[in-house]
């Protein structure tokens, strides 16, 4: 079975790193590869990451507000580069209203404070396919 | 023997009796409130009770002005104000990374008219202001706005928070080297001292990089080792020890484990006091008698049933004040979800009113003191610190450990550690991993936690115009003087900071400079142009 790639990074000046940190070592510990970007990224820097390291999934924590604005570029830039990778996204701000609003604009899963780590692992297993 | 223990491991027993206590001396241990070795309390007197606020700032610097005001309205004593992420990085609102967090998780501020707008009609002697921003920025801006407005400097009270240790790895990166990073704090505690003597230049703050999951024993020994480390570096600048420890607070976490909370906040006012007069040789009382300061636990909220964080501010809140505290601020019931609403801003200062004026929690200075249990935890809490720090301190210079990346690689493992204990339920968090409910019935308050602060993007514009105002070769010459005094490490960087800020620069512009004369790049994400 091929090793799953996973991006998992923080947007814009968000430096909350406490999800990140656990949800990639979680999924490392799950036989993933995990590319971790860490803070300060853009949309531009996701991109590119996934251009060259030809992800499976894009993971990003999110603890502050900033990724509601960034994902809109985000899926643009994608779409205009023919990337066709699954975006996932968690972290603890995220509402119930959020995440209906993230599902619409095209995020394949949103996992609020809470999510159990089977079933991320699952979704990106799921989603690797 | 008992299996329970205290969230940082301290066995516990039963039940504490006299033999707990046998051998120590009171006088030594213990004194009365207001003496060495100062355990039971900087003051004998407790009718000064502790300084309610609520951290707060978002927006623009008139926005925050205004929620400033209406927080002294409604009965808040002193202000404290944090920058938004760009801020807190040395970033202004018009560098490209900024734009979606201008004014969001606090208030955007770049420039000297910044401050002027943030404390307009804010008597600067008589409330206190402290701040959770750039400290020698803020330090030079509360200068020289008592300069502007002939407010005497000795009447300036308030404080900066000094972090040269962990603020880089730990959610606060400015982008400096170390040793920039550590001079930058020492010139401004040096400055203070000499200039603006009432003001606490020096804060350590063990609140934001405990939030990375450490345990209260690893929370204190931290926060000592960064305190420990300054200290030297004063001294080692000829500055004289009494001058400036007067002027040290510590701001430390309040997690949910509540005797040992208050066992660490009475065991770091002991350390502190020896330390002082022992180590560093300090002889004005003042320097032994430690401010503590607090902020209850943002980490330990839960976005699950936002209502039940109430309940855990008030009990992290009743443990500061009956540890006597200086000062406190309770994290607001929707941090888990967003920057605190008006809401809920309003529940954490009744909370701390409730508490100061209807409970009578706070008319007796130390009321646990004596307790064969909290003197027990105290000592012990005081051995684990101490041994916790020698342990680290031997691992080589602490500056070193900082620049190899020790802390950070710690703080991975904290983080990692906390999130494995709440994903197994080893630490139970009620309706996040015990007793939850379904999402549709986790309705109470659900309003509030929806609401979200917008970008402030005008901000963007109006700083770029305001810099396209100003003349640019007085900016030049300003930042260019920046420039050349880092590159003197013994030289003060106050007085160029000063000058730059009073001419019109800006946080970003003199960050840059600063970061340009130890080799490192002006904008630390290559995407703007230095304009020097």
């Amino acid at each position: 079975m091929k090793r799953i790639k996973i991006f998992v990074g923080i947007l814009g000046m968000d430096q909350h790193e406490l999800g990140a940190i656990a949800v990639a070592q979680m999924l490392r510990d799950a036989g993933m590869e995990v590319i971790y970007g860490g803070r300060f990224n853009v949309p531009a820097t996701v991109v590119k990451t996934s251009l060259e390291e030809d992800l499976d999934v894009i993971g990003l924590s999110c603890h502050s507000w900033e990724y509601l604005h960034y994902l809109p570029d985000m899926f643009k830039m994608m779409k205009e580069e023919k990337i066709d990778v699954p975006v996932i996204v968690g972290g603890s701000v995220i509402t119930p209203g959020d995440k209906k609003r993230l599902l619409e604009m095209g995020v394949a899963a949103a996992f609020p404070s809470g999510a159990r780590n089977e079933d991320i692992i699952e979704t990106v297993r799921n989603l690797a396919q | 023997m008992s299996e329970h223990q205290t969230r940082s491991g301290i066995p516990l027993k039963p039940v504490y009796t006299p033999d707990d206590l046998k051998g120590k001396n009171y006088d030594e241990q213990l004194g009365t409130p207001g003496d060495f070795p100062y355990t039971r309390g900087r003051r004998a007197d407790p009718s000064g009770g502790w300084m309610h606020r609520e951290l707060s700032g978002e927006g623009d610097p008139a926005r925050s002005n205004e929620q400033l005001k209406y927080l002294m309205t409604q009965g808040q004593i002193g202000l404290d104000v944090i920058g938004d992420s760009p801020t807190m990085a040395f970033m202004d609102p018009d560098h490209p990374l900024a734009a979606n967090a201008i004014g969001t998780q606090g208030v955007s501020i770049c420039c000297l008219d910044d401050f002027r707008t943030l404390y307009k009609d804010i008597p600067l002697d008589s409330v206190v202001v402290s701040a959770s921003l750039p400290p020698a920025i803020t330090a030079a801006a509360l200068y020289l706005l008592a300069k502007e407005n002939n407010v005497p400097l000795d009447q300036i009270r308030g404080s900066v928070i000094q972090a040269p240790f962990y603020a880089e790895d730990c959610g606060y990166a400015v982008h400096m080297p170390f040793r920039l990073r550590l001079r930058m704090a020492a010139n401004c505690v040096e400055f203070c001292s000499k200039e603006m003597p009432r003001f606490h230049s020096f804060v350590e703050d063990t609140y934001f990089f405990n939030q990375a999951g450490l345990n209260a024993v690893d929370e204190m020994a931290l926060g000592f080792i960064e305190i420990r480390h300054l200290t030297r570096e004063l001294l080692r600048r000829g500055v004289d020890i009494d001058s400036f420890a007067p002027r040290i607070a510590i701001l430390v976490d309040c997690n949910m484990d509540f005797f040992e909370e208050i066992a660490k906040i009475r065991a770091t006012r002991r350390l502190f006091a020896k330390m002082m007069k022992e180590e560093f040789g300090a002889k004005d009382r003042r320097s032994l008698s430690a401010v503590i300061t607090s902020h209850t636990s943002g980490l330990s909220l839960t976005p699950q049933q936002p209502v039940n964080n109430i309940v855990r501010g008030t009990v992290q809140s009743l443990a500061l004040v009956l540890a006597g505290v200086q000062a406190l601020e309770i994290s607001a019931f929707d941090e888990a979800y967003r920057t605190p609403s008006p809401e809920s801003h309003m529940v954490a200062l009744r909370t701390q009113q409730i508490l100061h004026l209807e409970s009578n929690v706070a008319k007796v200075v130390d009321p646990l003191g004596g307790s064969y249990f909290i003197e027990s935890l105290t000592d012990e809490m005081e051995e684990r610190i101490c041994k916790r720090i020698q342990e680290i301190e031997a691992l080589g210079d602490p500056a070193d450990l900082s620049d190899k990346g020790w802390f950070r690689k710690f703080f991975e493992e904290t983080m990692a550690e906390y999130s494995r204990k709440i994903a197994d339920g080893s630490m139970p968090k009620v309706g996040l991993n015990i007793f939850q409910i379904p999402e549709e019935e986790d309705t109470l308050l659900k309003e509030i936690v929806e609401g979200k602060i917008e970008p402030w993007w005008e901000r963007i514009d109006k700083v770029k115009e305001y810099k396209g105002n100003r003349d640019p070769g007085r900016i030049k010459d300003a930042l260019s003087a920046v420039l050349e005094t880092a590159k003197d490490e013994d030289k003060n960087l106050m007085g160029a900071t000063m000058e730059a800020f009073e001419a019109g620069a800006t946080m970003g512009e003199i960050g840059g400079a600063m970061r340009l004369a130890y080799n490192c790049p002006y904008d630390p994400h290559g995407l703007i142009e230095s304009p020097i």
